[in-house]
């Protein structure tokens, strides 16, 4: 078969999709220019004598803002937009506003490349002075310090079914370090809270005792510190580093995720007299206390410590600990540090800028803000000293260095990011381009059918468009399942118009009355598919059937689940070409894999088996295996039929005999067979494969959803689409199911709870394939049944490659360019960000790995001899 | 695009094609707006007055939804029903417009086939207002009894929320029913051929036909503004659905008078056939 240039034009049109979105990510996620070496004292920084020897950092992995307050300073810390632990712990150590990168960075975790080992941190600076350090808990503190800790126990947070381990792994340290008078800073990093959050949401029973849990360990070292004579002068410290949302995720910006609970702990804060009531409530979502910034806490720690601010910190110093300092000159002493080292970043960034006396001598309203606001702020700061005796210069001057350093990072935050505007360009052109060259092919294969191309030309321009509104983002689902409610429509009038109007005898038993319970059948799949999984912003809370209904039904939930995996069961034995042991294993691997499944939902969720049939038979069942080699085995079965069905594919031919009675559902059953060949048996049986590998990846409240995909295929099987139709409906499928399985736009929703199966070690290759598996299962299930709907005899005459990448191609353009127009909007890191990473994942997974190269293997199984 | 109701059309569409279903008669023609100039005014303003109405009550149905469309419900009502009476051919009689107003009408009307099945003969006015009043009456009673439990259902399957918002559904499929479906039974009583039609979305457009598809379509566009964080009280479940439909409503009975459009059917090639050719020549 000769290549045509249509084939030509999508190759060269995926290679300009990949090339755009590295030229677009290298100018959207910029690498910060940062102030290299540590901090100094400067000679003109005054002396100010430290309050604290010693630091107690504890934190406790997604603390929301919930805790009582004691003889403590409590605070909500503002936590901005990406609420993962990695770029929050650089936030509270250096003080600075780390950039969206960090996120990408903190899945892959292994990563060296964001070690802040060469940057300056307030752990940095204790080292610098010759302290020790010690750290016990979350692991991702030794990576990112390596070589700073003298003691230190790590614990990998990834795997996110331990609750127990993990927290006692670090407890079990605390009582011998209290005892040890040798280190300066003890760190204390727990994730079980941030486990239970993840597997169980924040309404978990487990949250109780975990809080208890935390709450003795608190107790214990403040007894210490108020008893042991060495911890006389030690400043405790007890955050969270992000909070999480209703469902227990966190990433996004939703009011839970951005409050952690911030307290400073110290007897010696009694004298402060502040006495605060606890518990209180809060005055809006989770603001229970005053709020401070995260960065903040990196200067007052310093300052509470006598060390150097780190040199990047964007952080202002909290203002309420300047009374632990008697006299004026001191809490002067502090603030113009914070000043001083604030203005030192501002004009590392706006060099053309001149900050002197008389700069600003325009200025007149103090109310500016901005890079001219901080100009004036300085500028008074002199006029002020000068005007004022040197020993009243606190109350005058003061507020107006705090005003300065507010200014200060107000200006910074926002600048944060720079973008490269010429390679954001540049990537939106190239992927304009990949538009443009398939747009010839696609017109070709429109132009054919008039309605069903109209249709796909209104799907891409009304999402691309959709792309530039923030909620229209936020809430993509609705997108779908409207399109899809369209294109289902679309698809009734055409069967029925053909029923009623083509009336070839060939034609004649598609019947009316077919089509109609088709298009029924269809739409109430859809119906119940759309509420399984609520998601999105604003309808997110609503009851739906995941969470709302299944688990309140257990036997209902439970029984689904047994027919999923009989189903299951069932299609391996249909598909299946031998006779004999491999026949067997289609018994038994099912098995194996509901058996995981069940173990799996015990550890993790076992509220999900009270008062279900099955929990007498989870009473009955061994639970010493361990889920680690029951996964293996399972994945292991898997890839026998996968590699039997590879094999086989020569045989194809014979088998077809045998399965020309395949039927893919009870349904399909009853309805008439069509005249056209069945799908080969190695497509079938590689499908079946398939079809429990993700369910083995999906969630247990998601697997009934397979068997509505059953109904589904097996209904579109008998509706005979042409080509361009099942590329279409494979397209709004894969979209509608991502949605359905539960997944958003927000960094928040990604399911990591299947990533670690059969995984025993981390391996980042590893849990990111079976990450992107179990978040993309649904996608991943239409692709592959695409090609069993795919007319045999279609080939040459349509080309789904180039349709797809037009799609594809066309979606990210779009979300380019609304990200480069928006670049300054209020979401841009909130919503437009997190759907860029999305859409990349879109396109170079799920297009080019799944689509296009899953797609050539699948025919070359297809072909047979 | 557009069908050709000849008789040869007609004639391939006779044997069987499912084994139980009745032979296949030829479909009705386009309703064509009765010819006195009364009529033909009115059916103009008729959907121009009902955006309006819907307008003026925009804010009350914002308010208290389920009380404002129940209290609008039978003024809908009244005001359809003086509709179909005043401009619309009751079903089971032809219309023989020799000279309308509309001339592009007249062509497709022309080509009426004498015999159409259930001519009305009866001429003396008692009779013509039996034959208005009984279609009236069919109308009104199927509206309500049919057509708005069905519309509920399609609504629920097109997303309309299941276990909420019961009240609004019903009465949103009630409002939807009286634009709907009250003009097509009407003009159409209860013929078979012409449901299969419908339901496949397959009439020829007419003024029926096209406010019908047009409040269908303009519900489905209708919520598009629904996930938008506005937050405002009018992004409420029925009220842009209804909203839609409204406007769909006069878009389409409207549109679907223009010549352009007049009498076309949505049409699907078949190209299923083609294939099949193909494959037997291979």
């Amino acid at each position: 078969m000769a290549i045509s240039p249509g084939w030509w034009a999508t190759l060269l049109a995926n290679i300009l999709v990949l090339v755009g979105i590295l030229t677009f990510s290298t100018g959207f996620f910029p690498y910060k220019p940062l102030l290299p070496g540590l901090a100094t004292f400067q000679d003109t920084d005054p002396n100010v004598a430290p309050v604290f020897d010693k630091v107690i950092f504890m934190v406790v992995d997604a603390l929301r803002s919930l805790i009582r307050a004691g003889a403590v300073l409590p605070f909500t810390a503002h936590a901005s937009s990406p609420t993962v632990t990695m770029p929050r712990l650089k936030a509270m150590t250096t003080g600075s506003v780390p950039s969206f990168l960090d996120v990408i960075l903190n899945i892959a975790e292994s990563d060296t490349s964001s070690t802040l080992a060469y940057q300056d941190t307030w752990l940095a600076q204790l080292k610098a002075r010759g302290d020790r350090l010690v750290m016990y808990g979350d692991d991702t503190w030794l990576k990112l310090f390596p070589g700073t800790f003298d003691r230190a126990d790590g614990t990998t947070s990834f795997f996110v079914s331990d609750f127990v381990e993990v927290d006692q792994n670090v407890t079990r340290h605390v009582p011998t370090e209290l005892a040890e008078n040798d280190w300066s800073a003890l760190i204390m990093h727990y994730l079980g809270l941030d486990h239970i959050g993840h597997k169980a949401g924040p309404r978990s029973p487990f949250m109780f005792s975990k809080h208890q849990e935390m709450d003795a360990v608190v107790k214990d070292v403040y007894t210490a510190m108020q008893e042991e004579p060495h911890l006389q002068s030690t400043l405790f410290v007890l955050c969270g580093d992000h909070g999480m949302n209703d469902a227990g995720n966190h990433g996004g910006s939703s009011a839970g995720e951005t409050s952690p609970a911030l307290l400073f702990l110290s007897p010696k804060f009694e004298a402060l007299g502040q006495k605060l009531e606890s518990p209180t409530e809060p005055f809006e979502e989770f603001q229970y206390y005053r709020t401070v910034e995260q960065a903040d806490i990196t200067p007052t720690l310093a300052g509470l410590l006598g060390l150097p601010i780190p040199i990047n910190s964007l952080g202002v110093f909290i203002p309420e600990f300047l009374n632990v300092w008697d006299s004026g000159s001191q809490k002067m002493g502090i603030l113009y540090r914070n000043a001083r080292q604030l203005l030192n970043v501002i004009q590392a960034t706006f060099p053309t800028i001149s900050f002197d006396e008389q700069a600003a001598s325009s200025c007149k309203s103090t109310g500016d803000s901005g890079i001219e606001g901080a100009q004036c702020a300085w500028s008074q700061i002199h006029q002020l000293s000068n005007e004022n005796a040197p020993g009243e210069l606190f109350p005058t001057v003061g507020p107006a260095l705090q005003r300065f350093s507010q200014i200060a990072q107000d200006v910074m935050s926002s600048t944060a990011s720079n973008y490269n505007v010429f390679r954001l360009g540049l990537g939106l052109f190239a992927t304009t381009l990949a538009v443009l060259l398939v747009l010839p092919t696609v017109h070709r294969d429109c132009a054919r059918s008039i309605y069903t191309g109209g249709f796909l030309m209104f799907l891409v321009v009304s999402y691309g468009s959709m792309m530039f509104a923030s909620s229209y983002v936020e809430e993509e689902q609705q997108f779908w399942y409207w399109i899809c409610s369209g294109w289902l429509f679309h698809l009734h009038a055409k069967s029925t118009s053909l029923s009623l109007f083509v009336t070839r005898p060939k034609l004649g038993y598609w019947g009316f009355r077919w089509s109609t319970m088709c298009t029924l059948g269809l739409i109430a799949c859809h119906r119940v598919l759309r509420r399984w999984n609520q998601t999105g912003q604003k309808f997110t809370a609503e009851p739906d059937i995941a969470r709302g209904f299944l688990p309140v039904h257990p036997p209902v939930f439970w029984g689904l689940i047994v027919l999923a995996y009989m189903d299951a069961s069932r299609g391996l034995l249909q598909s299946m070409p031998f006779a004999g042991l491999p026949r067997l294993g289609a018994v038994i691997l099912p098995t194996l894999a509901f058996m995981f499944k069940l173990s799996f939902v015990a550890n993790d969720s076992p509220e999900l088996l009270t008062g279900s049939f099955i929990s007498r038979v989870v009473g009955a069942w061994p639970s010493t295996f361990s889920l680690v080699p029951q996964a293996r085995l399972v994945f292991g079965g898997i890839g026998c039929y996968v590699l039997l069905a590879i094999l086989n594919r020569n045989q194809a031919g014979g088998a077809r005999g045998k399965i020309s009675h395949l039927s893919l559902d009870f349904i399909a059953k009853n309805l008439p067979l069509t005249d056209g060949s069945p799908p080969l048996a190695s497509n079938t049986l590689f499908h079946e494969a398939l079809n429990l590998f993700l369910m083995t990846q999906s969630r247990a409240t998601n697997i009934p959803i397979f068997l509505i995909f059953r109904i589904q295929s097996a209904i579109l099987t008998r509706m005979k689409l042409n080509g361009i139709e099942v590329t279409i409906t494979t397209l709004i499928m894969q979209y509608m199911t991502f949605f359905a399985f539960g997944g958003s736009n927000s960094i928040s929703s990604v399911d990591l709870s299947s990533a670690y199966n059969g995984v025993g070690s981390y391996s980042v290759v590893m849990v990111g394939i079976l990450t992107f598996v179990s978040n993309w299962s649904g996608p991943i299930w239409w692709v592959s049944v695409g090609h069993l709907l795919r007319p045999r005899l279609d080939v040459g005459y349509h080309s789904p490659a180039a349709l797809l990448t037009f799609h594809i191609a066309a979606s990210l353009a779009s979300v380019m360019a609304a990200c480069t127009v928006l670049r300054s909007h209020l979401f841009i890191w909130t919503v437009f960000s997190p759907k860029y990473l999305y859409s990349m994942a879109w396109a170079t997974a799920n297009h080019i790995a799944i689509n296009l190269f899953g797609g050539i293997s699948l025919s070359t199984l297809w072909k047979g001899p | 695009m557009a069908s050709p109701n000849s008789p040869a059309t007609a004639a391939m569409n006779s044997p069987g094609s499912t084994s139980q279903a009745p032979v296949e008669k030829p479909s009705a023609p386009p309703v064509n707006i009765l010819p006195s100039q009364l009529a033909q005014t009115y059916s103009y303003a008729h959907p121009v007055l009902l955006l309006a109405l819907g307008a003026s009550r925009f804010n009350a149905l914002v308010e208290n939804p389920v009380q404002e469309l129940l209290k609008d419900l039978p003024w809908l009502a009244l005001l359809q029903l003086f509709y179909v009476l005043l401009c619309l051919p009751p079903a089971g009689t032809t219309v023989s417009v020799s000279d309308g107003p509309s001339g592009n009408d007249t062509k497709s009307a022309r080509s009426r086939k004498p015999g159409y099945r259930r001519k009305n003969s009866g001429k003396n006015d008692w009779a013509g207002i039996w034959a208005k009043l009984m279609p009236a009456f069919l109308s009104m009673s199927l509206t309500f009894l049919l057509a708005t439990p069905i519309i509920a259902v399609l609504l629920v399957l097109f997303g309309a929320p299941l276990t909420t918002h019961n009240y609004e559904t019903v009465l949103c499929a009630a409002h939807m029913a009286l634009l709907s479906a009250s003009a097509l039974i009407y003009a159409h009583g209860v013929e078979a051929s012409v449901w299969k039609e419908v339901w496949g979305i397959a009439r020829p457009a007419d003024a029926v036909w096209g406010s019908a598809l047009g409040t269908g379509l303009g519900a489905w566009f209708g919520a598009i503004p629904i996930p938008l964080d506005w937050d405002r009280p009018w992004q409420a479940f029925p009220i842009t659905i209804l909203t839609g439909a409204y406007i769909g409503y006069a878009l389409g009975s409207l549109l679907s008078r223009t010549s352009f459009i007049y009498g076309k059917r949505i049409q699907f090639a078949p190209e299923q056939e083609e294939e099949e050719e193909k494959t037997k020549t291979n």
